[in-house]
């Protein structure tokens, strides 16, 4: 059953095509990895899927929902939230409330209750504090929550960005090249993460450059190369297809550098 | 009322503005600050013309010239002290900082000259040229004259000096400069310097053209430049330009129409309804949203 | 004894104390300073109403205004038409002249929150100068001779109780859900719709916030001046209660108040070099920045520090081990 589904979707930036009638379908409750050389749209992808950008021609739905015209806060309340490539996180505040503020999307809380400040506020804050606390565990970050989240180191911050987007319990996690500039032992630490994720049933739709990475978590995966998809499946299967070891490698001579 | 006329009258007053705005713009597009003292350079030349003017030993044009040098040391020495040591920090404190400088500048002379406005001595015969009815003054081709010769000089200086050359890449990407062994402070000193001469030949021109000088002149002007700045798309030198004429002849057609009371918020609503259908400025690049 | 703080009737309780006691002891403040430092007082009450209002709008939500003065001039012109013209009470002029600020704050606030950074503020600024000249040319807002024969009703006790009460509503604000995502979208737009915030929602909220409590200043100054005109209303206006709020440390209250107390009350200091005053004025402005570039408070979370002050051993081994 496809969660999320891409269908003939196509952005043009100028002359430039960045996306080409791309088709693709993210799974309920797989991890679904999109890769690719640089520059080959995989960001772009993801900021078509959130909304940041509108496709010049395409559908993208969600549950079988379109997600044409929504803009990109309802697109997270409906379900899909994300990481940046560049991390962004509200570097001036704290992690809790970066937390927190992730959960935006499930509150209430407006004005009136935040000058009236009565007892259900209270109550809502309550239970915000102990989801966000849970999801800051989950990451291993609970005891950084007092630090301002500038402070906290290169993965550490990563996690946090994941923390963020998990708190408001989506239905298909974005995360756009979480191992980067992680040390090994962080990408160990991170591979599990993504696996405790899935398995809580949330569905992870990951672009990342790293192939060991990739090979070890993804069930699935989908190569895209100048905007356009060149190959879909199987770790097994994407590794051995000639597309893809021509787009990452240039055809011909070096091919017999190419480790099986 | 003769169309050709108010656009000279237009032309005048916005290549006053239009001179202000290059120095908002070339700063912006260079170090992405807002000098709001430059309204203050500009009304610092104005007194450096008139009291070189006054003078007696000099004639308008080394009065121009000399208001331009005056006022490049000012821009230079302005940014070394109050806006250099804030480069790295939030834009707001080197707004207020500015602020300061321009707080500053205005009381200083009107401890210096007094309050009141001054009128400009008179340095040569205002002629009235006619065309049947279209009339043009000595004064307005001297400014628009002046005006256009220091925009054309910006313009090849950018454009094919190693200097300008250098402007240019500090504008698109300043650590990238820096790596290519662009010296960053020079060239932010250069701009300051280019800048504020030629805001002060605005203030002389001003000072020429309306007769009146006076402590507090350069708010005003300076807000309106600074619109012009970003009407036509801030860090863009032929859009400084452009804005400026802009603001200008729409400042004189709001008078030929009766609405003089009106004439100071003519800049700003035109200047408003570009940004709602154009937030870039007329010839401004958008900014691609990287994410 | 925790549990009873955190009872609704007991918050609501010790709010009103501590509203009661500031109106009790600003009346016996008032009775006892003479005059001339009373007026001081008042403006220095004044100003810090109307930076609160812009501290949320630029130091919380990020959104840099260049044309505060107009919300001010707004509420200044229509309590003063209000309570002169229409003979309304004293105090529900006020609260008109901060509605009528707040919807313009709010009609303003759809078209130019597109914007951003540095466009939004030379709109805002852009909008102010537009205000300022349309008051000058009102035939009810007497045009540029100024608006005379206001009642001089304004006392310091009633600027004292409504500047504590705006501080609690700041505070309120900061520690619930909308003031969170106004600081996320001053921390990173993008991200902050990524989580679900509708920015523009929450901007216009706190434009119109900020804009209601400029309002409610600009009537508060038009009842202790007696008579406005539109000059008291210029670009300078909006730079002066900009640099409170900068100058005390963006979105910081604390910081606030204290940048509220020393700029009104720096040039009365100062009024001793008389000439010069300006000058050094502008001198000032100039020194905090290089030296302290993020304001007086900027960057100090006070009750972070005051909490790590009193109570640090017991919240490390709570917080921290969690």
């Amino acid at each position: 059953m496809s969660l999320l589904a891409l269908a003939d979707v196509t952005i043009r930036f100028g002359g430039l095509t960045a996306v080409d009638t791309l088709n693709l379908e993210v799974k309920q409750g797989e991890i679904l990895a999109l890769i690719g050389p640089n520059g080959a749209g995989k960001s772009t992808v993801f900021n078509l899927i959130t909304g940041i950008y509108k496709p010049t021609h395409g559908k993208i739905s969600l549950d079988g929902k379109p997600l044409a015209g929504i803009p990109t806060h309802k697109i997270a309340d409906m379900g899909i939230t994300r990481t940046f490539q560049t991390i962004r996180l509200f570097s001036e505040l704290s992690v809790l409330d970066n937390v927190k503020i992730g959960a935006h999307c499930r509150g209430n809380a407006g004005l009136f209750q935040a000058f009236t400040r009565l007892p259900g506020m209270k109550r809502e804050e309550l239970e915000l504090e102990e989801k966000s606390m849970e999801a800051l565990e989950f990451l291993d970050l609970a005891g950084k929550w007092e630090e301002k989240a500038k402070n906290l180191s290169y993965g550490e911050q990563r996690r946090l960005e994941i923390a963020r987007a998990l708190v408001s319990k989506p239905k298909v996690l974005l995360l756009d090249e979480p191992a980067a500039g992680m040390n090994p032992q962080e990408k160990a630490v991170l591979v599990e993460m993504i696996r405790r994720i899935r398995d809580t049933g949330i569905t992870i739709f990951l672009v990342e450059h790293d192939m060991k990475l990739i090979m070890g978590i993804s069930e699935r995966i989908a190569v895209l190369d100048y905007g356009k998809k060149i190959a879909e499946g199987t770790p097994l299967e994407v590794r051995s297809n000639k597309a893809v070891i021509e787009a990452y490698l240039g055809s011909g001579k070096f091919k017999s550098r190419i480790r099986r | 009322m003769n169309i050709m006329q108010q656009l000279v009258n237009g032309l005048a007053l916005g290549s006053i503005y239009a001179l202000i705005a290059l120095g908002y713009t070339m700063v912006y597009g260079i170090i992405g600050m807002i000098n709001f003292a430059y309204g203050e350079i500009y009304m610092f030349g104005a007194y450096a013309g008139l009291t070189l003017a006054l003078s007696n030993y000099v004639n308008v044009y080394v009065a121009l010239f000399g208001a331009m040098i005056i006022t490049m040391v000012l821009g230079v020495v302005i940014e070394r002290i109050a806006y250099k040591p804030l480069r790295r920090s939030s834009r707001l404190s080197a707004l207020i900082s500015a602020i300061g400088v321009s707080i500053f500048l205005s009381s200083l002379m009107v401890r210096l000259k007094g309050p009141n406005t001054r009128g400009f001595p008179k340095l040569f015969e205002n002629r009235i040229f006619a065309i049947g009815d279209f009339q043009i003054t000595f004064y307005q081709i001297v400014i628009i004259g002046v005006a256009a010769l220091l925009m054309l000089g910006l313009h090849l200086f950018v454009t094919y000096s190693k200097t300008g050359r250098a402007m240019r890449a500090c504008a698109q990407d300043q650590d990238a400069a820096k790596l290519m062994g662009v010296n960053i402070d020079r060239v932010v000193s250069i701009t300051f310097a280019i800048g504020s001469g030629l805001a002060g030949a605005a203030g002389v021109l001003s000072g020429i053209y309306f007769n009146a000088v006076q402590p507090y002149m350069g708010l005003l002007a300076g807000l309106k430049a600074f619109a012009a700045a970003v009407l036509g798309g801030i860090g863009s030198i032929p859009g400084a330009m452009i804005g400026g004429l802009v603001i200008g002849l729409t400042e004189i057609m709001g008078i030929t129409f009766n609405l003089s009371e009106y004439k100071d918020a003519f800049a700003f609503a035109i200047l408003i309804l570009v940004l709602m259908f154009k937030p870039s400025g007329i010839l401004g690049r958008k900014a691609n949203k990287k994410v | 004894m925790k549990k009873l703080l955190n009872n609704w009737f007991v918050q609501a309780l010790l709010f009103l104390m501590a509203l009661g006691l500031t109106a009790y002891v600003s009346q016996v403040i008032n009775d006892v300073l003479p005059p001339y430092v009373l007026i001081i007082g008042l403006f220095i009450g004044i100003n810090l109403i109307m930076a609160l209002g812009l501290n949320l709008i630029t130091g919380v939500t990020g959104q840099l205004s260049l044309g505060h003065a107009a919300f001010m001039s707004i509420g200044a012109y229509s309590s003063a038409i209000a309570t002169v013209n229409f003979h309304v009470p004293f105090l529900l002029g006020v609260l008109i002249g901060g509605l009528v600020a707040g919807l313009f704050g709010l009609i303003i606030g759809f078209p130019t929150l597109r914007l951003t950074g540095d466009y939004l503020a030379i709109a805002t600024l852009g909008f102010a100068e537009i205000v300022r000249v349309q008051f000058t040319n009102m035939k009810i807002t007497n045009g540029a001779i100024g608006f005379l024969g206001i009642q001089g009703s304004t006392t310091f006790p009633i600027v004292m109780t409504i500047a504590v009460l705006t501080i609690f509503a700041m505070v309120w604000l900061e520690d619930s859900r909308n003031g969170r995502a106004m600081l996320a979208i001053r921390e990173d737009e993008v991200a902050s719709s990524a989580v679900g915030i509708n920015t523009t929602l929450y901007k216009i909220q706190a434009f119109a916030i900020g804009a209601f409590c400029a309002g409610v200043g600009g009537a508060l100054f038009a009842h202790t001046t007696t008579f406005i005109q539109p000059t008291d209303f210029g670009f300078l206006k909006s730079v002066d209660i900009l640099s409170i709020v900068v100058l005390g440390g963006l979105g910081s209250i604390p910081g606030t108040i204290i940048g509220a107390i020393v700029l009104t009350a720096a040039p009365e200091a100062l009024r001793s070099l008389s000439n010069y005053r300006m000058m050094v004025y502008g001198l000032l402005l100039i020194v905090i920045m290089i030296f302290r570039p993020y304001g007086l408070l900027g960057g100090v979370n006070l009750r972070q520090a005051v909490r790590r002050a009193i109570m640090l051993p017991k919240k490390k081994q709570t917080g921290r081990g969690a």
